[in-house]
C-alpha cells in the first residue's frame, strides 16, 4: 500500500519511459531469465494444449484439434458415474456404487498414504536436523549425515528388493529371526508375519521405508536453515541461563519456522499428487486394495491400456485438486501470520 | 512494473510459440495429407496390375521397410537388430525383392507399452507383431491400423509361401464377419502345446514314491515332500517349496484349473465365459482355486508367490537350486536356454540325477486329462500401421519369411555352428557362441509367421525337436510333448465380429484377474469364499459381466441359439 501511494503521483506520467530505462539497464538479467522461461513454456505450458484430449477421442496420425469431440464421456467413465442407478436406488446406495470404482479407491489410497507420510514422515527430518545440530563432534556429525542421506540415491526398485530380503514372509530376515526364536523357546513352527501381503502391515512398511529413504535428504534443507540463525541469539540465551532444550525450542525451531511452513505448504499441495516409482515398485497383488494410487491407476489404465483420454481426464482432475490444496494451505499460512510461498 | 514486463514477455513468447507450433502442425498434416493418398493410389494401381513395379518379384527401385523384432535382453544374447540371422534376412530380402529391411527392437516384456508409444509418435515399424488381438483392435479403433483384406487378396499370386503356410484359416482368422475388415494376420503355431506339470524325479525315487496320476496322489506326494524336507534338502529344509506357482496363478496352475471345468462344456458356454484366457470365469475354476488355497495353508505352496512380479527370476532360481518339488508351466519350460536351463542347472548345482520330468496328475470329472491348448492361430498377430507406406513390400516380407527354406535356416542356423545333422536326417542343437547365439528358441522372434519347430517333414521335425534342447535328454522332451497332447482340446475360432465391451479392457481385467486368483489362494481357509466372491465380483463389475452379456448376444446373432459351432 505504502509503495503504491508514493509511486502513483510521481511515476505515472513517465511510466513508459521509466520502464524503458529500467529495461535498458537490466536487460541482461531478463535475457538470462528467458532461458528457463522458454524451458517452462516448451515443456510445461505448451503441452497443456493436450488437456483437450480429455474431451476428445484420441486417434493416431491425426492433428489434436481434428480429433472428434466426445464431451464428458471420459470423465464419466473415469469417475465411475455410470455405476449408479439413480432412479432405482437411494442416493446413498448410488454414491456407494460410484465410490466402489477403481478411480475413487485410487484417490482414497493416494490421500491416505500421503496423509500418513505427512503426519509421520514430515516431522522426522526436522527432529533429525535438530538433534544433529546439537552434536559437538564435527566429524561424527558429518558421517551420520552422509549415511542418513545415502538411501535417497537408491532407486525404488532396489529398495523394494531390499525390503523383500528383510520383510518377506518365508525367507525374510525378520521372519527368520522371529522363527528361529520361536523354535528355540517354544519348539513350535512359526508361520511368519505377512509384512508385505497384509494390507495394514504393508502400509506400515511402505511409510517406514519411505521415511528411511528420505529423512536424511530432507533434513539438509533444515540444517542449512539452522546455519542461518545468528549465533548471537544463542549466546544471549546462554547468558540468560537457557539450557539446550530451551534454546532448541525457543531459538532453533522459530528460526527454521519459515522453512518448515514453505515445505509444509508444498507437501499439502501434493496431497493428491504422488510419485510413481515408490507405489509402483512396492506394490503387489495382495495389497492392491491399498496400493493402487492415482499415478499407478493412470499408468495401468492410460498407458498400458492406451486409454490416453482417460488418463488425461484423471490427470487434469488431479492437477485441479492439487492447485486448490496449494492455494488453500498458502492462504491458511498467511492467515496464521507466516509468509506463504506467493 | 516488473510484473507487467514479465507478463508481456510471457504473452509474447507464448504467442510466437503457438504460432510456430500450429504453423508447423498444419504444415505437417498438410504434407502427410497430400502424401497419404499418393502411396495408397500407386499401391492400388500396382496391385491391380499384379505389381507393375515388380520385375521377377523384385522392385525396380529399392524399397525400405522397418520390421519389429523382440528384444529379450537375455544374458549373453546377440543384438536382434544386427546378428547373423538379422543379416541373413536383410541380404535375402534385398536379393529377392530389392527391399531394404531395418529391424526395430521392442522389448519382449514391455511390448504393448512400447507399441503404444511408437504408434502414438507415428514411428511404429511397418510390420508390427503382438500377441494380443484386443490391443490391435484398440489401435484399429484409433485409426492406427491398415485394413489388409484387399492387399492380401489382390496379391495372392505373388505370395505363395504365405498362403501355403498360413492358409485361409490363419490369414482370415480375424476377418470381421460384418464389415469384412482384416486388421491382422494370425501367425501359425507349429505346436499347439501349452502347459504341463513337472515333478522332481529324483525326489520321487529317494522317497520311493510312484509317479502321481491323480489329484489325490499328487497332494499326498506334495505332503511327503513337505514332511521329508530335512531328508531332501538338509540344512536348506526351510526353503522347501513342494509345489510352486507364481503371481500368475491362472497360467501356472492352468492344467489343475482346466481339470475342474466340465469336460462336456458347450462351445457356447466356453466362449461366453472365455474372455479371460486364464479361465477365471469358467465354471469350476473356483473349486480349483479352493484346492490351491488348501494347499497354500497346508504349506505346500510358496508363501511369497504374490510378492514377485512378471519377469522376476526368483522362482526360477529356486527351481534351479533344487528347492522346488513340482510346478506347472509351458510344456518345455525346464528345458529352455541350454546350459542355463532349469534341468541343466539342477544337474550342475544339485546332482547328476536331479531333474524335472513331465507328469499328468490332474484328472477331470470324467477321468480324462483335458487340456485346453491353442489352435494353429492364437499366436502372434501381424499388423501394418497406417504409417506403413510400403504395404506391398511388407507383404512380400511376410511371404519371404514364410518360405520353408528360410524358416528352416532361421530355426536351425548353420550346420556345425548351431546344429549338427544326425544319421536319421534330423538335427541336434549344439551350444553356439558369439554372433550365432539364438536369442529365442528356434529364432521365433524372426519367423513371425511360424512359432515352434517346423521342418516340413513331421517325423524329422519331431526327432529334431527332441534334440533341440542343448544339454537336455531327448526322452524328457518327447515325454513332455506327449503329455502336453493328451486329451488336448484345440481352441476354436469363434468370430462374431467386434465385441465392443472388450475393447481396451485387456490389461485392466487381466490385473483384476490376477488379484482375484492371488488373494483367494493366499486367504485363510475360513475366508476363502468371502475373498473369492469379493474379488470375483470386482472383476465382473469392472467389465467382466458386460463382456459376457455382449458375447452371448453376438453368439446368438451370429450362429443362432445353438450350443456348438457350425460344422465346417
Amino acid at each position: 500500500m505504502a509503495t503504491k501511494n508514493t509511486q502513483t503521483p510521481v511515476g505515472a506520467p513517465t511510466k513508459g519511459r521509466k520502464a524503458l530505462v529500467y529495461l535498458s539497464r537490466y536487460w541482461q538479467l531478463y535475457a538470462m531469465l528467458a532461458i528457463p522461461m522458454v524451458y517452462f513454456l516448451i515443456f510445461k505450458y505448451l503441452p497443456m494444449e493436450y488437456i483437450v484430449l480429455a474431451w476428445k477421442k484420441y486417434t493416431f496420425n491425426t492433428k489434436l484439434w481434428d480429433m472428434e469431440w466426445v464431451g464428458w464421456k471420459h470423465f464419466i467413465k473415469a469417475f465411475n458415474l455410470n455405476a449408479a442407478d439413480w432412479g432405482q436406488e437411494s442416493v446413498i446406495e448410488s454414491l456407494k456404487a460410484i465410490l466402489r470404482g477403481d478411480f475413487w479407491l485410487a484417490v482414497r489410497n493416494t490421500i491416505m498414504l500421503n496423509l500418513l507420510d505427512l503426519f509421520i514422515g514430515f516431522p522426522v527430518p526436522i527432529i533429525f536436523a535438530l538433534v544433529l545440530n546439537e552434536l559437538k563432534l564435527k566429524r561424527f556429525k558429518k558421517v551420520v549425515q552422509t549415511v542418513a542421506y545415502m538411501p535417497h540415491f537408491l532407486s525404488w526398485v532396489i529398495i523394494y528388493s531390499l525390503s523383500l530380503q528383510i520383510f518377506a514372509t518365508s525367507d525374510g530376515f525378520i521372519n527368520q529371526l522371529i522363527g528361529w526364536g520361536v523354535q528355540l523357546f517354544t519348539g513350535n513352527k512359526f508361520d511368519g508375519i505377512r509384512f508385505l501381503s497384509d494390507p495394514k502391515l504393508w502400509v506400515c512398511v511402505y511409510i517406514l521405508v519411505g521415511i528411511w529413504q528420505s529423512f536424511g535428504w530432507n533434513s539438509i534443507i533444515y540444517l542449512a536453515a539452522i546455519t542461518g540463525i545468528s549465533p548471537e541469539l544463542y549466546e544471549a540465551a546462554s547468558v540468560d541461563g537457557a539450557n539446550r532444550l530451551q534454546k532448541m525450542i525457543h531459538i532453533t525451531l522459530p528460526g527454521i519456522r519459515p522453512t518448515i511452513v514453505v515445505l509444509l505448504i508444498m507437501a499439502i499441495g501434493n496431497i493428491v499428487g504422488s510419485g510413481f516409482d515408490r507405489p509402483f515398485a512396492m506394490r503387489n497383488n495382495d495389497v492392491m486394495d491399498v496400493a493402487n494410487v492415482i499415478s499407478t491407476f493412470v499408468y495401468t489404465r492410460g498407458i498400458l491400456n492406451s486409454q490416453f483420454e482417460l488418463s488425461t481426464a484423471v490427470g487434469l482432475f488431479q492437477s485441479v485438486i492439487g492447485v486448490i490444496f496449494l492455494l488453500g494451505s498458502n492462504w491458511f499460512s498467511k492467515k496464521m501470520g507466516d509468509r506463504g510461498i506467493f | 512494473m516488473r510484473k507487467k514486463a514479465l507478463a508481456l514477455l510471457l504473452v509474447a513468447a507464448c504467442a510466437t510459440q503457438l504460432v510456430a507450433c500450429s504453423g508447423g502442425g498444419t504444415g505437417d498434416t498438410g504434407s502427410t495429407n497430400q502424401n497419404k493418398p499418393d502411396p495408397g493410389k500407386t499401391n492400388q494401381t500396382e496391385d491391380a496390375n499384379g505389381g507393375s513395379e515388380l520385375v521377377d518379384g523384385k522392385f525396380k527401385e529399392t524399397k525400405k521397410i522397418t520390421v519389429e523384432v523382440y528384444n529379450r535382453n537375455n544374458d549373453g544374447g546377440t543384438d536382434p537388430k544386427t546378428n547373423m540371422y538379422a543379416q541373413y534376412i536383410k541380404d535375402g530380402m534385398l536379393k529377392d525383392h530389392n527391399v531394404e529391411v531395418e529391424f526395430v527392437d521392442v522389448s519382449r516384456w514391455e511390448e504393448v507399452t512400447e507399441l503404444n508409444n511408437l504408434l502414438a509418435a507415428g514411428t511404429a515399424p511397418d510390420i508390427c507383431v503382438t500377441y494380443d488381438y484386443a490391443t490391435i483392435k484398440t489401435y484399429a479403433d484409433r485409426n492406427g491400423v491398415q485394413d489388409l483384406s484387399k492387399l492380401v487378396e489382390e496379391n495372392k499370386d505373388i505370395t505363395p509361401h504365405l498362403w501355403d503356410w498360413l492358409g485361409e484359416t490363419n490369414i482370415y482368422w480375424d476377418k470381421d464377419p460384418e464389415t469384412g475388415t482384416l486388421w491382422a494376420i494370425e501367425g501359425k503355431r507349429a505346436t499347439s502345446n501349452r502347459i504341463v506339470t513337472f515333478i522332481r524325479q529324483d525326489w520321487l525315487d529317494e522317497l520311493k514314491l510312484k509317479e502321481p496320476t491323480t489329484k489325490k496322489e499328487f497332494e499326498e506326494t506334495l505332503i511327503a515332500f513337505r514332511d521329508n524336507a530335512d531328508k531332501l534338502l538338509g540344512e536348506n529344509a526351510d526353503k522347501m517349496i513342494p509345489y510352486s506357482v507364481s503371481y500368475d496363478v491362472g497360467w501356472r496352475a492352468a492344467t489343475l484349473i482346466e481339470s475342474f471345468i466340465d469336460p462336456d462344456i458347450s462351445q457356447r458356454e466356453f466362449y461366453v465365459n472365455g474372455f479371460d484366457d486364464r479361465k477365471l470365469t469358467e465354471n469350476g475354476t473356483k473349486e480349483a482355486v479352493r484346492l490351491l488355497n488348501k494347499w497354500y495353508n497346508d504349506d505346500l505352496l510358496w508363501k511369497d508367490f504374490t510378492l514377485y512380479g512378471s519377469g522376476d527370476t526368483t522362482e526360477d532360481d529356486f527351481m534351479k537350486s533344487g528347492y522346488v518339488g513340482a510346478f506347472s508351466h509351458n510344456w518345455d519350460y525346464p528345458f529352455r536356454n541350454g546350459a542355463d536351463s532349469i534341468n541343466a542347472s539342477l544337474k550342475r548345482l544339485v546332482g547328476e540325477d536331479a531333474k524335472f520330468v513331465a507328469i499328468d496328475p490332474f484328472e477331470d470329472s470324467k477321468g480324462g486329462h483335458t487340456k485346453y491348448v491353442t489352435s494353429t492361430a492364437g499366436d502372434r498377430k501381424i499388423f501394418f500401421p497406417k504409417t506403413n507406406d510400403e504395404p506391398l513390400a511388407s507383404l512380400l516380407y511376410l511371404d519371404w519369411i514364410s518360405d520353408p527354406e528360410h524358416i528352416q535356416y532361421l530355426q536351425l542356423g548353420d550346420e556345425g555352428v548351431t546344429c549338427e545333422k544326425l544319421a536319421d536326417g534330423s538335427y541336434k542343437s549344439i551350444a553356439a557362441t558369439g554372433d550365432a547365439i539364438i536369442n529365442s528358441q528356434y529364432n521365433i522372434d524372426y519367423t513371425i509367421t511360424c512359432n515352434g519347430l517346423n521342418l516340413g517333414d513331421a517325423a524329422k521335425t519331431a526327432a529334431t525337436m527332441a534334440n533341440s534342447y542343448a544339454e537336455i535328454e531327448p526322452e524328457l522332451v518327447v515325454r513332455a510333448n506327449e503329455i502336453a497332447n493328451i486329451d488336448a482340446v484345440h481352441e476354436q475360432n469363434v468370430n462374431v465380429g467386434n465385441v465392443e465391451s472388450e475393447n481396451g479392457m485387456g490389461t485392466t481385467l487381466g490385473e483384476k484377474r490376477d488379484i482375484c486368483y492371488d488373494k483367494a489362494v493366499a486367504a485363510p481357509v475360513a475366508d476363502f469364499d468371502k475373498t473369492w466372491d469379493q474379488y470375483y465380483k470386482d472383476y465382473m463389475s469392472a467389465g467382466g459381466k458386460e463382456i459376457q452379456k455382449e458375447r452371448e448376444e453376438k453368439w446368438v446373432s451370429t450362429y443362432g441359439d445353438v450350443q456348438e459351432l457350425p460344422k465346417k
